[in-house]
């Protein structure tokens, strides 16, 4: 994961590419806590979603998991690779595990409750 | 307080995730679900079943009070053998599964769900009324590992158990110079044994078991992967499968109930019944037509009207594609290849019934 990766409680990870351009995912904890992933339903491009919206589900072998959006923001592209291989997610040598890709221009106060990933893995410990 | 089974720091140091479960601190799995529902489906799977209940019913009335709470034979049940029994209340509803073994003549062995033992032992204590009958609840001396998978019993003759009991029977028998209790029994579909043996003596089992394996692939297996075995085959889940409001014949456990059983049990006549005229809901088996899995909990829709609910559901690591099983209610049209569908998230989704159960087993002997 990139370290300058901000994560959320429910254990998102939200990466800025560019000005007003993000991408989301899970964080590695959420992946191993997990275990097998064999599904990854993803939303449509160019839908929009709200801060703490529901955007995503990926389903272990165990329990299928809502996944939150971390700020506010309209999707702009999907990673189509994990929704057709979602146990790529499990592989530690695969380096694209980012689920979504989206343009936000949420205000600054949506950021005030998200954790700097350094802060993330002393929280997870 | 969550329980600890005296395995619980070789799960530790072997890296398994913990979970509770049942009140118990178990190990879910050790590496992958997948990878160890595909071990016991190809080679050999140790499975720590501590958390299990075990309860002696003994004394000179305990054939005929046994007789009077399930709805098997146990008057047929002679020492050593071993019968898949339901305990049902009044109405014919299940209060648990169990194994019942006959250890001798008027002294059993039950193996009861971890999580029903208090309540299992409560209702069959108010059911003894004055007949002769001590029931000793043993859950908290002995630990229990089951060795699973097409190798299992050739792995247990490599370590000189000889003559391993025929299937569902039980023996008594030495396994690394100790004394125990040899099963061929087990919940994942595939031929196997379970050893139940005194808490001291756990640990120096299940260490053997992993440092003997020579040519053989033994793995430590957890609770993730013994739920997808056990529902490739069709082998129910109390809590999930089966309740007080489910009779064993909805629950298509009729093949394990005598027709000619004469002495009256709990719900015999609701039972009886309905093996004579039918049920208002059925278990069925199904497969998804996509790629999502139905979970337990979700609504089942026929014709866009709410016909039952899905009680388990998984990825099937076997086949590879997507399993559940779901009381539905008893319509003449659906069968054995008709589209239902699952409603997941909010969308309905294509689901096809087909047989159960969804690997073929190969534990008969």
């Amino acid at each position: 994961m990139n370290d300058n990766s901000l994560c959320t409680k429910t254990h998102e990870y939200l990466l800025e590419l560019e000005n007003g351009k993000y991408e989301v995912g899970i964080t590695d904890y959420a992946i191993e806590q997990l275990g097998d992933i064999v599904f990854i339903e993803l939303p449509e491009v160019g839908t929009e979603f709200v801060k703490n919206e529901v955007f995503a589900t990926i389903e272990s072998v165990k329990a299928a998991s809502e996944i939150y959006m971390p700020i506010s923001g309209k999707i702009s592209e999907i990673n189509e690779e994990v929704v057709n291989s979602p146990e790529l997610l499990n592989d530690e040598a695969y380096e694209n595990k980012w689920l979504i890709k989206m343009d936000s221009s949420a205000d600054q106060i949506e950021f005030a409750d998200l954790m700097d990933y350094s802060d993330y893995k002393e929280e997870i410990e | 307080m969550t329980k600890q089974t005296f395995l619980h720091d070789c799960h530790v140091k072997l890296g398994a995730k913990m979970v509770d479960f049942a009140g118990w601190h178990m190990p879910v799995q050790y590496t992958s679900i997948i990878e160890e529902h595909k071990t016991v489906r190809e080679s050999i799977g140790l499975f720590d079943v501590s958390h299990m209940g075990e309860v002696i019913y003994k004394g000179k009335d305990a054939k005929a009070f046994l007789n009077k709470m399930v709805p098997q034979d146990i008057e047929k049940l002679t020492t050593g053998k071993a019968v898949y029994c339901q305990l049902p209340n009044k109405s014919g509803g299940l209060i648990d599964d169990l194994i019942v073994y006959c250890l001798e003549e008027n002294k059993y062995l039950i193996v009861h769900n971890a999580a029903r033992v208090d309540e299992d032992i409560n209702w069959m204590s108010l059911n003894v009324g004055d007949m002769d009958v001590e029931i000793i609840n043993e859950s908290h001396n002995y630990s229990m590992i089951a060795v699973q998978g097409p190798k299992a019993c050739d792995y247990m003759k490599s370590l000189g158990i000889e003559d391993l009991p025929k299937f569902f029977s039980i023996k008594e028998d030495k396994l690394f110079g100790i004394n125990l209790w040899i099963s061929r029994t087990g919940y994942t579909g595939e031929d196997g044994v379970e050893l139940i043996m005194k808490n001291k003596y756990a640990v120096a089992i299940w260490e053997n078991l992993l440092s003997h394996a020579g040519d053989f692939t033994v793995k430590p297996i957890g609770l993730g992967a013994r739920d997808t075995l056990r529902l490739e085959a069709c082998l129910p889940l109390y809590g999930n499968d089966l309740d007080e409001n489910t009779t064993p014949i909805e629950a298509g456990l009729s093949w394990s109930i005598p027709k000619d059983k004469s002495v009256d049990y709990n719900g015999k006549s609701i039972i009886e019944n309905q093996i004579k005229n039918g049920v208002p809901k059925k278990l069925i088996g199904l497969k998804m037509s996509d790629k999502n899995i139905a979970r337990h909990g979700y609504d089942v829709f026929y014709n866009n009207e709410k016909i039952g609910v899905v009680t388990s559901g998984s990825v099937s690591p076997s086949r590879g594609d997507n399993i559940a099983l779901a009381y539905i209610k008893n319509l003449d049209n659906l069968a054995v290849g008709s589209t239902i569908q699952i409603s997941i998230r909010d969308k309905l989704h294509d689901a096809e019934i087909i047989k159960r159960p969804f690997v073929q087993k190969r534990n008969k002997n």
